[in-house]
């Protein structure tokens, strides 16, 4: 049975950082409603946040709303280690039953949208507020013409480059900081800040033994890494039908080129880096660089401060088609077997409004995004530091003409999230440049696992 | 007189070799085996400044610190994740021992339809991997509004211990000569008094060795308290430590090998308290035997 | 249960009286004495894996949406994916070198833990079960932080002796023996116990007749210690066989299958094409593509344990 946290008992703003550890389990303990009965009872399982601070927004959000409404909302936060946000979703899906309100990431709200409630009103009227929403959340969240979830501000993510400043000048000669200020305008050589002068810094600073870590496994950092690089090519391996577009493309060709040239100028076991591998890398002071949300300049101010003082975090480098930041979203979605759809949706437009998720992005230092653009100017990413203004250029701002990307998209999403998983871009590259294959003979077996894929519907 | 005298010599040599054999093994063992937990106990005495620093030994701990078994022992959470898997690794042990020592003495003693198929069939459920059976279990789990209750855990982890604890103990069973019970049955004893009176006291040493695994295996269990279990003050041990010391990409290594150290305090206690009991018990029936 | 045996204990006698009446008699409550006693277990079974492995069956031969029965569309893909192979593959290097592993030095300890005076004993014992008791979860994470790349405690120790730093987890075979290291580690404690066990049982008369007779040790050993230890020595290799072939912890923690899925188990290539995929049936065939050959393994040397079980009693 979730735990529910009192509407009323919960709306006390100054709750101790152990009460918050605990859970909400403390105040489960329920203290008699004050205002009646409450009539509804909504019941959430939100992404456990890596900052227990963003928790506890969450909580608090919720308790608000729910004493204006008159409805409890019991709150569970279940973790994504372990993949337990996976297991859960699957298990609830699957028995129907469970929490009425789930945060799902990336590609789940595509692979249940049947179960899922049409939120296309919501969506309606907070586009109507606040324009238009970043069209990766849109490639992942609408299917099939309709909104199956709201972009989730908690928990979303971006994974611009967060570069040593030391580093980079020493060793590839690039004064990053002046090149992409906190500012609201690109710098000196913004322009130059390319994947070709970014596989040159990549092979100096491996050279000076700073080797950039650039994860090349199957995890998301990875995946997402190579998939915005891949984007900026306009390399694409399977079309919006499902079609499958390896065999003579000259862009996928250029693409892994390029993507094979950085990787040998990485650590030799890049190739079994996880998520937190590259943010060890970086802390450690190994690294000149990685492609990472703030959560590991975080780690190194409070573990090495020295490290943190020279992070700076900048836009993913461009391609010739342009200049994309890979992004991984989390949703909110209401199952279809939930009795109390209505509530959950006013709920969940509560929390998608400009100041909850303010509130959101404040107590996570930042990184949480929200998915609409016109979101991208909270103070908070000016105010950050040290150094200040380490993360004004985490979220996408005008003036990095950029756009966010998922990994294999455009394909159906049905596919895409099987290649994605799989991490079929890095192992290309790694059958490359670990295995000495042929650019041929690895995409050979792109195709051939992509027609697994398209086989199996 | 030579001759004996020689063969004396060399076997007390044989002896002596096997005994320098034994203990170069055993040291070698005792280091490789030990190599991880005490890397983890020393990281755990660790500042997080310490563990992120490059330089200087990664074996030696420079400014010993024990903040983070003061953050884990001080969070009544951790208190709670500790209860909760004592709860739940007593009780299955319980049903589990229950089972299966009625099980395996019906199907050591008694033939009956089935029994063989039975006692084969009881070793091909771990063919099904728990990976595969937590989502039809969830239905059942979820059904019986279990979900996120140490219950539902008593409930599901018998799959895991019962299978192996039965063939331990239908071998224990089988290996007590028949004569006793024919004996017993002879002077009109009934199988209860047979089971409470022979056979569990002759068969204790297997009992112990059975208890001992169950209670290991149900201490450790991950899939299913992952699948089944979001609320913290409901998450045993092990998924607890995990789901709240690791969060997102960033790792508290040193509580959580704080945590992983105290988390195997309490078998550690079991194993010292049951051991000699179960080697006592062993030689005592050999010599019986 | 206790009432229910009294209960049919002191059922009424039947009509029939004499020898063959009661043999029958006997036989007959016998009989109803075991089904209630096995119930329990039985219960266990049926409810709480015979009906989820069927109803597994069942979702393996669905289509991807689950929408539609697609027959064994799931495993024809499967057996002509080459991922899935490797896979295959992996699943059998690791598991039977594990177990190979795992058994032989758990035999080894266990058969040096009772050469030593008895007084010694328990320390060590204590000392070497240690592996066994950390719940694996946790210790293979562990493990993963000696792996390290960027802070690897072992690569520090290689450098004393100036070997070169191993990419423990990057490169293909070390990764894997990395893995088969980590599963041999958690094991072979568990190994050596049971062993130490079997051997403790084994009559000393037995040995002390063979070396009347002249038996060297490896005489001993071929001769009675294998035949008085060989259903024990079955039922772990069997289960122990069985459980690392499901294993998932440690390829998740360590590799999660890779690099270019050349760890990849059975259990964690299945949850990354069922749950993180969203393809249930076909992670579900996954799973349960060794199941018949294990199957046909363990009832052979389960039916030889039981035989041997048999003319022991």
């Amino acid at each position: 049975m979730p735990e529910n946290v009192n509407a009323t008992s919960c709306n006390d703003v100054s709750l101790p950082r152990r009460a918050a550890l605990l859970g909400g389990a403390a105040t489960a303990l329920t203290a008699p409603a004050v205002f009646g009965q409450p009539t509804t009872n909504i019941r959430c399982g939100f992404w456990d946040h890596w900052v227990p601070a963003g928790n506890d927004a969450l909580r608090r959000l919720c308790a608000q709303w729910g004493e204006r409404n008159r409805a409890t909302v019991g709150v569970d936060f279940i973790t994504s280690v372990g993949n337990q946000n996976l297991l859960t979703i699957a298990a609830q899906a699957q028995s129907r039953s469970g929490h009425d309100i789930l945060s799902f990431p990336a590609w789940e709200p595509a692979s249940h949208a049947r179960m899922l409630v049409n939120v296309d009103d919501v969506m309606g009227r907070l586009t109507a507020k606040y324009g238009a929403v970043t069209p990766a959340a849109e490639y992942l969240g609408k299917q099939d013409g309709r909104w199956v979830a709201i972009p989730a501000v908690s928990g979303t993510q971006m994974k611009p480059a967060c570069v040593r400043i030391d580093l980079m000048q020493q060793h590839a000669g690039i004064d990053i900081r002046a090149m992409w200020p906190a500012e609201n305008r690109a710098g000196p050589g913004a322009d130059t800040w390319n994947w070709e002068t970014f596989a040159v810094a990549a092979e100096k600073c491996n050279r000076a033994g700073f080797a950039f870590g650039l994860p090349m496994g199957s995890f998301t950092d990875a995946v997402d890494w190579v998939g915005a690089l891949f984007a900026s090519y306009g390399a694409n391996v399977m079309d919006e039908r499902g079609g499958i577009t390896v065999r003579g493309n000259a862009k996928l060709r250029a693409a892994v080129e390029m993507c094979v040239r950085i990787a040998r100028q990485l650590p030799n076991d890049v190739w079994a880096w996880d998520d937190a591998s590259n943010n060890r890398a970086l802390i450690s002071g190994r690294s000149a660089l990685v492609f990472n949300p703030p959560s590991a300049w975080v780690s190194a101010r409070r573990d090495q401060p020295a490290v943190g003082a020279q992070c700076w975090t900048v836009p993913v480098p461009s391609g010739p088609e342009g200049r994309f930041v890979g992004y991984l979203p989390y949703f909110w979605g209401i199952w279809n077997f939930s009795r109390v759809q209505g509530p959950a949706k006013e709920l969940l437009e509560f929390l998608s409004d400009r100041a909850s998720a303010e509130v959101q992005t404040n107590t996570s230092a930042g990184y949480d995004i929200p998915p609409f653009l016109s979101m991208n100017d909270f103070p908070v990413w000016s105010n950050e530091g040290p150094p200040v203004g380490t993360v004004f250029n985490y979220p996408i701002k005008a003036h990095h003409n950029a756009r966010t990307s998922v990994a294999f998209a455009p394909a159906p999403p049905a596919m895409a999230v099987q290649a994605y998983n799989q991490a079929l871009n890095t192992k290309l590259i790694a059958r490359i440049a670990q295995a000495n294959e042929t650019v041929d003979q690895a995409l050979g077996w792109l195709e051939r696992e992509l027609n697994t894929i398209r086989r199996g519907g | 007189m030579n001759l004996a005298a020689n063969i004396h010599g060399s076997l007390r040599a044989e002896r002596r070799w096997a005994l320098i054999i034994a203990y170069v093994s055993l040291c070698a063992a005792v280091v490789i085996f030990l190599l991880p937990p005490v890397y983890m106990l020393i990281t755990s005495l660790k500042t997080n400044a310490e563990m992120s620093n490059l330089q200087g030994n990664p074996w030696l701990v420079r400014s010993p610190t024990l903040e983070h078994y003061g953050t884990i022992l001080g969070n009544p959470l951790f208190l709670t994740f500790f209860w909760n898997s004592i709860k739940v690794t007593v009780l299955t042990v319980i049903v589990t021992m229950v089972i299966s020592v009625l099980a395996a003495f019906a199907l050591a003693r008694m033939r009956f339809w089935g029994s063989q198929a039975l006692a084969t069939g009881v070793f091909l459920t771990y063919l099904v991997p728990d990976t595969l059976l937590f989502i039809p279990l969830y239905q059942i789990v979820g059904g019986l509004g279990l979900l996120n209750s140490t219950w539902g855990l008593v409930l599901v982890y018998p799959t895991l211990t019962v299978p192996f604890c039965t063939w331990i103990m239908i071998g224990y069973f089988a290996s007590i000569p028949k004569e006793l019970d024919e004996a017993a049955l002879i002077d009109g004893a009934t199988w209860s008094q047979m089971l409470l009176k022979i056979f569990i006291p002759v068969a204790l040493p297997g009992i112990i060795a059975a208890t001992i695994f169950a209670f290991t295996v149900s201490w450790a269990a991950f899939v299913y308290p992952t699948a089944f279990i979001t609320t913290p003050d409901q998450m045993p041990l092990t998924i607890g430590v995990v789901s709240t010391l690791v969060r997102g990409d960033t790792f508290a290594w040193g509580q959580i090998m704080a945590g992983a150290l105290l988390a195997a305090l309490p078998p550690v206690v079991v194993y010292a308290f049951l051991m000699d009991y179960y080697i006592a018990g062993l030689t005592a029936g050999a010599t019986k035997g | 249960m206790p009432d229910s045996m009294t209960a049919a204990v002191s059922a009424p006698r039947g009509p029939e009286s004499g020898a063959g009446g009661g043999l029958r008699r006997l036989a007959r409550r016998r009989s109803t004495i075991a089904f209630l006693m096995t119930l329990p277990l039985i219960c266990v079974i049926v409810g709480l894996v015979a009906y989820p492995a069927a109803y597994a069956v069942y979702l393996s031969t669905l289509n991807r949406r689950m929408d539609g029965f697609a027959g064994l569309l799931q495993f024809e893909i499967l057996v002509d994916n080459e991922t899935f192979w490797l896979v295959v593959w992996q699943s059998c290097l690791f598991a039977i070198s594990a177990v190979l592993a795992k058994a032989l030095i758990g035999f080894w300890l266990a058969h040096m833990l009772h050469h030593i005076p008895t007084k010694g004993q328990r320390k060590w014992r204590g000392m070497l079960l240690i592996p066994w008791v950390i719940p694996p979860a946790l210790s293979t994470l562990g493990w993963w932080w000696m792996y390290d790349p960027t802070y690897s405690s072992l690569n520090w120790i290689l450098a004393i002796f100036a070997v070169p730093a191993v990419p423990w987890l990057g490169e293909p075979w070390w990764a894997r023996i990395s893995v088969i290291m980590v599963n041999v580690w958690y094991g072979a404690p568990f190994f050596m116990i049971m062993y130490l066990a079997a051997l403790k049982s084994v009559p000393e008369q037995l040995y002390e007749a063979a070396a009347i007779d002249g038996a060297t040790s490896w005489q001993r050993l071929r001769h009675i210690t294998l035949p008085m230890m060989q259903n024990i020595i079955s039922i772990t290799v069997l289960f122990s066989l069985i459980v690392t072939f499901a294993n998932y912890d440690i390829v998740r923690v360590l590799t999660n299958g890779g690099p270019r899925d050349l760890t990849h188990v059975f259990a964690t290539y299945a949850f990354q094409v069922g749950i993180l995929s969203g393809n249930i049936p076909r992670g579900a065939a996954v799973s349960l593509f060794m199941l018949p050959a294990l199957a046909v393994f363990a009832y052979f040397i389960l039916r030889g344990v039981n035989r041997r079980n048999r003319e022991m009693a």
